[in-house]
């Protein structure tokens, strides 16, 4: 019977990526050619900068951003490898043209407060109200309607949403107070990820209110004071997210909800494959949210490879407002808990006030015919102990259970830790790999997604032949 | 005593004597019924006094044969001769038809406008029906015998009338023959006044205690030398001047809401506690505002079982100075606490697609709500005239009302399907004021040319300091709680008329028939500020990790990012902003008789408008402040057949506009209740063009039969319309023209006495169509869920297809009695329009059962009561569209529609006495 149905499921999942996917993923890419990029002009690094401005920062030079900087419509900003920027005075970058940041692996950008940069402390359990992280030193990058393209490969953002003033928001069309670190909201503009970082936060760290996005092997870390959505996609946003690395944001690493579609838009539609998330969902003040992906209110998509260690929720299929859960495949995703309250909300319960409905999958790790009884629900309340520190994925660097007696949610960073899956890991050759990326940016070097990887054998951020994430210590 | 006396006189005389002496007792001039006055039969040994009835007769039964004197005594009037009446033999019946002269007619030759003595049901008739416009007029008598105590209430006693309620089930807002406020407005005398909304230009009714009143009038069709920026109507409070003979009335009044007991108090919070500025206010924009800046007692409850309502009213008035100095002070207070349980489903900010089903508003909340206001009412007005001479007379007059609102609103959150619960306690104090000030002068130049001046001063004034909610949520833990966000917000904004009018009239002869000429103008300033700064406080993660809820005072808040404390960041939204408008206008109309039957009133009105606003937006936002600038010409005519002396036929067209609200063309984003709102720089003012057709019939006293039918076109109406502008997730809705819009009707009143009985009806048909954009969710085949603009033709706003009033009257003038049993009906309406396709919010029709009486004991006293809601109708709200299989929502009763608000009010039961000298 379950073989059934999971048969069924994959048969379900080829037609429909048949169906939607190969033909979106074709079509895309011929339509998404002829970004109008400008001619790049020297930017000096002599006077800090202020105002509008647009051609290219220079690689390795160090420019300091004093004032609110603006990218006009029709307008790009190139940021070669290596530049440095400063941001001071809670300015931000408001990008109404094009932003284009093309750094390398060895020799990234960083977009940065240098005076918050030398205050960070990685060590585990900091308090949340004094840590530099979540303290919102400059207000972010926020993107126009008009804003065509952001690019961000290989850079480094941190320190975002120290609140717009009203000047700030005007640029923008937000309200005053608004604390994201990164903005973007053109439903036909592309935002790609790749390879970068993303470090601290207040709000959402990253808001997509829609657009056509791919998130490639990227690292988040500390993302969100007492809320916020690490990547949260309100409606009308299709794209990937691959590969990526959570440590400690606030509330979901990953969001996919239909909510706000603008009128035509194209239906919130996001696939999620091969992410690493650890102790997600701890700093929220809502009771019930919280995890590490989140489909909710009119969104579908595919979420399968994924790595879950110690998070508040697993993945989390929202039911009210629902998500299109006639749309939305799963499987071959890997959840280990820590404490048995962790592993009462591997599909997380109705007790727990999560209003998630989850089904269990066959393809799941651990196997729920292990643990849940047989009259199962989604929704039902469950006991996880026989799955308490089961299935150590075997990191690297990072011993499970977390040693010394830091919490669960005290793990809030990268630091000196590894996600790499040491030989043996039980997440080792069960990923499904007949996944189809949505793939709604074209592959380019410049404009657009430089490396599509596509689902691995591996579950988790990292695979065993050096491909996904390269951000390992 | 007199009373026991004259009953047993009767009584004793019953069984030996039939004759009877009966008559009418009528004003001279007007031919009104002189309903209370005394009539006084002597003859022989006989002496026996009797009352008028509402219909103006008296009669006198069981009487001796013989020769009897009729003597007649009332208030302001003088016997026009002595009646003498001689019964010959048994069942002999006489009619003795007798009139009064109104003594300020032979004391003075000078037209003393606006005096007192209007205040009854007839005299109110003969203004309706001498009047060159349709209005229906509500006396003093008949408001003070209703069951309300708020003009607002009042209003929906008068045909074409149905009212919106506030929070607490008192009535706000008038809607007049289906048009909502915003195509209504107000005037105090004539007099145009500001309102102290924070966002609108109309005015809440129930600002104005019904006992400051002389009149109550509805007018439903706009002469040139009316303000024109009404379509469904204009509001007149006519208030107390002057009488003619020295006069002192004070009532005290006490009572209570059945809804308030042990089970379910009182809640209230301590006013004083409210801070009245805001941090930023008291410290500087550049302040960085902490938790420790906001007052905790404010958000402290405490609860009452059963508080007692207070009323209080006090009139002294007379003419000194040889009648030359006209003079009367009103004041009237109340302290009413009132309040309302109401379960409230909330749909999901967008409609989703269910399955097979497209558009289906999903429910994502339970609200159980319970408010409890007090509202404390003061009114003040004085008003003195001075007659110069015959020829001259000015007029000063000034009113302030007052109106304090505390409400504490509790919310049970119940998030469904979910388990998860919030807990909201928000406490709100509004203040509200008017004041208003008016110099009139008239002055009788010749025989042919009379002038009439006026200038006015008016400022209204909203504050709503400190407005603090909080919230706790429930955790996993069954029976802890978390906390959550606490909000603070200060609020306030001011409006100031200052205006001056000019009218002349000038009545020549022409081809031997005096034409009246009008003609004149008016300039109104008007200047507008708002204020508003929100805070928005989370709670501090203690130790990493959400806080537990224990009371307010012990939970931690913070701002996050810790910048957003400071007044730079909360006082910079769109909410601030200035506005100003000034209108000029002219007019010129004239009034003659074209046949001795045929009155023809007609002319043009020339409105220049000038509005404009400035807000705080930097200068890269495009609008930061703008002007806008129009003028309409706008001609009426309105023909009065006298069929009889009793019966008029009238035809009116009236062309009039609308304009928006202020804030409705700032094309900033501002925070609304349940959307933002943006405001439409493009946005045209709204004109329309009115038709009215009506019969009349005046039978005498205060019995009138009224049908009547209207046709509005109205064009550019505006009305909410969804926007999205590129996808930031939180939508909003925007003011639009759309096209046309018709409204059209039918309109019967009826009253007629019965001796002591009274029937008083009213109905109203009303049709309305208007077509707008929507936003509709379906599943597309290559987009998925997505959504299209789709046009849909409904009802407008607030307009009910069937509204109603019937009123059975006792009147006893003998004893003293009336008694009044009021029933309202008002159909199905619109009372929210959605954003989207066929998901607006219906009201269900309701009828309310009201009761009401006063009895006077002696000459100055009396005992009135009045019950409001005997039935405790509850006001429920649906959509139109089936709930969802096996669901588990309170208060549903249909198959095809889901209800969701249902407010209960229960009864409010008033009792007090009057004192009149």
């Amino acid at each position: 019977m379950k073989k059934n149905i999971f048969q069924s499921a994959i048969i379900l999942s080829a037609i429909a990526m048949i169906g939607s996917g190969c033909k979106k993923w074709a079509t895309e890419n011929l339509s998404l050619a002829v970004p109008v990029v400008q001619v790049a002009q020297p930017i000096s690094d002599a006077a800090p900068l202020c105002g509008a401005i647009k051609g290219t920062m220079l690689a390795d030079k160090t420019y300091t951003i004093n004032c609110d900087v603006t990218v006009n419509a029709g307008d790009t900003l190139f940021i070669q490898p290596g530049a440095h920027v400063n941001v001071k005075n809670k300015a931000g970058l408001f990008v109404l043209g094009s932003l284009i940041s093309l750094g390398t692996q060895a020799d990234p950008i960083w977009i940065t407060v240098d005076s918050l940069q030398k205050l960070k402390n990685d060590a585990p359990n900091q308090d949340p109200s004094k840590d530099p992280a979540f303290s919102g030193g400059w207000a972010g990058i926020y993107c126009g309607s008009s804003c065509p393209m952001l690019i961000l490969k290989w850079t480094h953002v941190e320190f975002g949403g120290s609140g717009l003033s009203i000047t700030q928001g005007a640029l923008v069309n937000q309200s005053s107070g608004t604390a994201f670190s990164i903005l973007f909201q053109n439903s036909k503009g592309i935002f790609v990820m790749e390879d970068s970082w993303l470090y601290g936060g207040v709000d959402d760290p990253i808001r997509i209110s829609n657009g056509k996005i791919c998130f490639m092997r990227s690292t988040f870390e500390k993302a969100g004071i007492k809320g916020g959505d690490c990547l949260n996609c309100k409606g009308g946003t299709v794209g990937d997210m691959a590969y990526n690395l959570f440590v400690g944001v606030a509330t979901n690493g990953q969001k996919a909800s239909n909510k706000g579609q603008p009128v035509g838009a194209q239906q919130t539609n996001i696939n999620m494959w091969n992410n690493t998330f650890i102790s997600c969902g701890y700093r929220q003040i809502q009771t019930g949210r919280g995890a590490n992906i989140n489909f909710e209110e009119g969104a579908r998509g595919m979420a399968y490879n994924n790595l879950m260690v110690n998070c508040k929720f697993g993945l989390r299929i929202v039911n009210n407002p629902a998500a299109d859960t006639a749309n939305i495949r799963y499987g071959n995703n890997f959840e280990y808990a820590d404490s048995l309250v962790a592993a009462n909300q591997i599909y997380p319960t109705n007790a727990s006030l999560s209003g998630g409905w989850t089904k269990p999958q066959p393809t799941d790790i651990p196997d729920y015919t292990k643990f849940l009884p047989t009259s199962y629900q989604p929704g039902d309340t469950y006991d996880g102990s026989s799955v308490v520190q089961k299935n150590n994925p075997l990191f690297y660097n990072f011993p499970l259970p977390v040693p010394g007696n830091v919490p669960l949610y005290g793990i809030q960073a990268v630091a000196k830790y590894d996600f790499r899956l040491q030989a043996g890991s039980p997440a080792i050759g069960k990923g499904y790999t007949g996944l189809v990326p949505i793939g709604a940016v074209p592959i380019d070097p410049k404009y657009g997604v430089t490396e599509m990887t596509l689902p691995g054998i591996d579950i988790g951020a990292f695979q065993s032949n050096g491909k996904g994430n390269q951000h390992s210590n | 005593m007199k009373l026991i006396f004259t009953l047993t006189v009767c009584f004793i005389s019953l069984s030996v004597f039939s004759q009877t002496i009966k008559g009418k007792v009528t004003d001279s001039k007007t031919g009104e019924p002189l309903v209370g006055a005394s009539v006084q039969v002597e003859g022989g040994k006989t002496k026996l006094i009797t009352t008028v009835n509402l219909d103006g007769s008296y009669t006198f039964r069981n009487l001796a044969a013989g020769k009897y004197e009729l003597k007649i005594k009332f208030v302001g009037y003088s016997t026009t001769k002595e009646f003498s009446v001689v019964l010959k033999n048994d069942h002999d019946n006489a009619v003795q038809n007798m009139e009064m002269k109104e003594e300020s007619m032979q004391l003075a030759e000078v037209r003393v406008t606006g005096k007192g003595g209007k205040e009854s049901d007839a005299a109110v008739r003969g203004l309706e029906k001498n009047a060159e416009i349709l209005e229906n007029v509500l006396s003093q008598k008949t408001i003070q015998l209703l069951p309300d105590i708020t003009v607002a209430n009042a209003l929906q006693r008068v045909s074409g009338v149905s009212i919106e309620r506030s929070s607490s089930g008192e009535g706000r807002y008038a809607i007049i023959r289906g048009m909502d406020e915003r195509y209504n407005n107000t005037l105090v005398n004539g007099i145009k006044i500001p309102s102290p909304d924070a966002k609108y230009r109309y005015v809440p009714m129930d600002m104005f205690p019904s006992d400051m009143l002389e009149r109550l009038e509805v007018i439903k069709s706009l002469t040139p030398s009316m303000e024109a920026d009404a379509v469904g109507g204009t509001m007149n409070l006519v208030m107390k001047s002057a009488p003619q003979r020295f006069i002192f009335n004070a009532n005290l009044g006490t009572g209570f809401s059945t809804l308030f007991s042990q089970s379910r108090p009182f809640s209230e919070f301590q006013h004083s506690a409210v801070n009245t500025k805001s941090p930023a206010e008291i410290s500087g924009n550049s302040y960085v505002a902490t938790q420790a800046d906001f007052s905790k007692g404010n958000l402290n409850f405490t609860n009452q079982d059963l508080p007692l309502n207070a009323t209080a009213g006090l009139t002294i008035g007379g003419r000194v100075m040889k009648n030359k100095l006209g003079i009367i002070l009103s004041a009237s207070y109340q302290n009413i606490f009132r309040g309302s349980n109401s379960d409230l489903l909330v749909p999901n900010a967008q409609p989703q697609v269910v399955g097979t089903l497209n558009n289906q508003s999903v429910i994502s909340d339970l609200y159980l709500r319970k408010y409890s206001t007090q509202t404390t009412r003061w009114g003040l007005h004085n008003k003195f005239d001075y007659v110069i001479n015959s020829s001259n007379k000015i007029s000063l007059y000034n009113m302030y009302v007052h109106m304090n609102e505390f409400q504490t609103r509790s919310t049970y959150d119940s998030v469904y399907l979910n388990k998860l619960s919030d807990n909201y306690m928000r406490s709100r104090t509004q203040l509200q004021s008017i004041y208003s000030s008016t110099l009139q002068g008239d002055h009788t130049l010749s025989d042919l040319f009379r002038l009439n001046w006026i200038a006015s001063f008016s400022i209204a004034k909203s504050d709503v300091p400190d407005m603090a909610e909080y919230d706790y949520q429930s955790a996993v833990t069954p029976g802890s709680f978390i906390v959550q966000k606490n909000s603070r917000i200060w609020q306030h904004n001011t409006d100031q008329d200052v205006s001056g009018y000019l009218n002349m009239f000038y009545t020549p002869k022409i081809a031997g028939t005096p034409v009246e000429f009008n003609f004149g103008g008016m300039y109104r300033n008007k200047t507008r500020d708002n204020y508003y700064n929100p805070y928005s406080l989370s709670p501090v993660l203690t130790g990493g990790l959400p806080q537990y809820w224990t009371n307010y005072n012990n939970a931690v808040y913070n701002f996050s990012p810790a910048g957003n404390g400071a007044g730079s960041i909360t006082t910079t939204n769109p909410n601030t902003y200035t506005s100003h408008e000034d209108v000029a206008a002219g007019y010129l109309q004239m009034k003659f008789m074209l046949t001795k039957k045929l009155q023809i009133l007609g002319g043009a009105r020339i409105e220049n408008t000038q509005q404009g606003f400035n807000t705080i937006m930097p200068e890269s936002f495009a609008g930061r402040y703008g002007t806008v600038s129009y003028t309409d010409l706008l001609p009426s005519v309105h023909l009065k057949y006298a069929l009889t002396n009793k019966q008029n036929i009238r035809l009116s067209y009236f062309r009039s506009v609308v304009r928006p609200d202020f804030y409705e063309i700032i094309p900033t984003q501002i925070i609304g209740e349940l959307f933002d709102i943006k405001g439409n720089d493009s946005l045209k003012h709204s004109q329309a063009d009115n038709i009215d057709l009506r019969y009349e019939l005046f039978p005498g006293g205060a019995d009138q039969l009224l049908i009547g039918a209207f046709y509005k076109n109205i064009q550019n109406p505006i009305e909410y319309s969804i926007v999205r502008n590129g996808g930031p997730s939180a939508q909003f809705l925007e003011p639009e023209n759309f096209g046309n819009a018709v409204n059209y009707g039918i309109e019967m009143v009826f009253t007629k006495y019965f001796g002591m009985f009274g029937v008083s009806a009213n109905y109203t048909y009303t049709k309305s169509e208007i077509t707008t954009t929507k936003q509709y969710f379906y599943r597309d085949a290559v987009l998925g869920i997505t959504s299209k603009l789709v046009s849909q033709t409904r009802p407008l706003q607030g307009q009910a297809d069937h509204i109603g009033n019937l009123s059975l009257l006792y009147k006893n003038p003998k004893i003293g009695l009336d008694i009044q049993v009021a029933f309202v009906y008002t159909g199905q309406r619109i009372a929210q329009v959605s954003p989207y396709y066929n998901l607006d919010y219906y009201q269900l029709g309701q009828g309310i059962l009201d009761f009401s009486f006063e009895k006077t004991f002696g000459r100055h006293f009396s005992f009135y009561g009045k019950v409001n809601n005997l039935t405790n109708t509850p006001s429920r709200t649906v959509i139109l569209q089936a709930p969802p299989a096996g669901n588990q929502f309170p208060d549903q009763a249909f198959s095809d529609k889901t209800v969701v608000g249902k407010d209960i009010y229960q009864i409010n039961i008033l009792g007090g006495f009057r004192y009149k000298f």
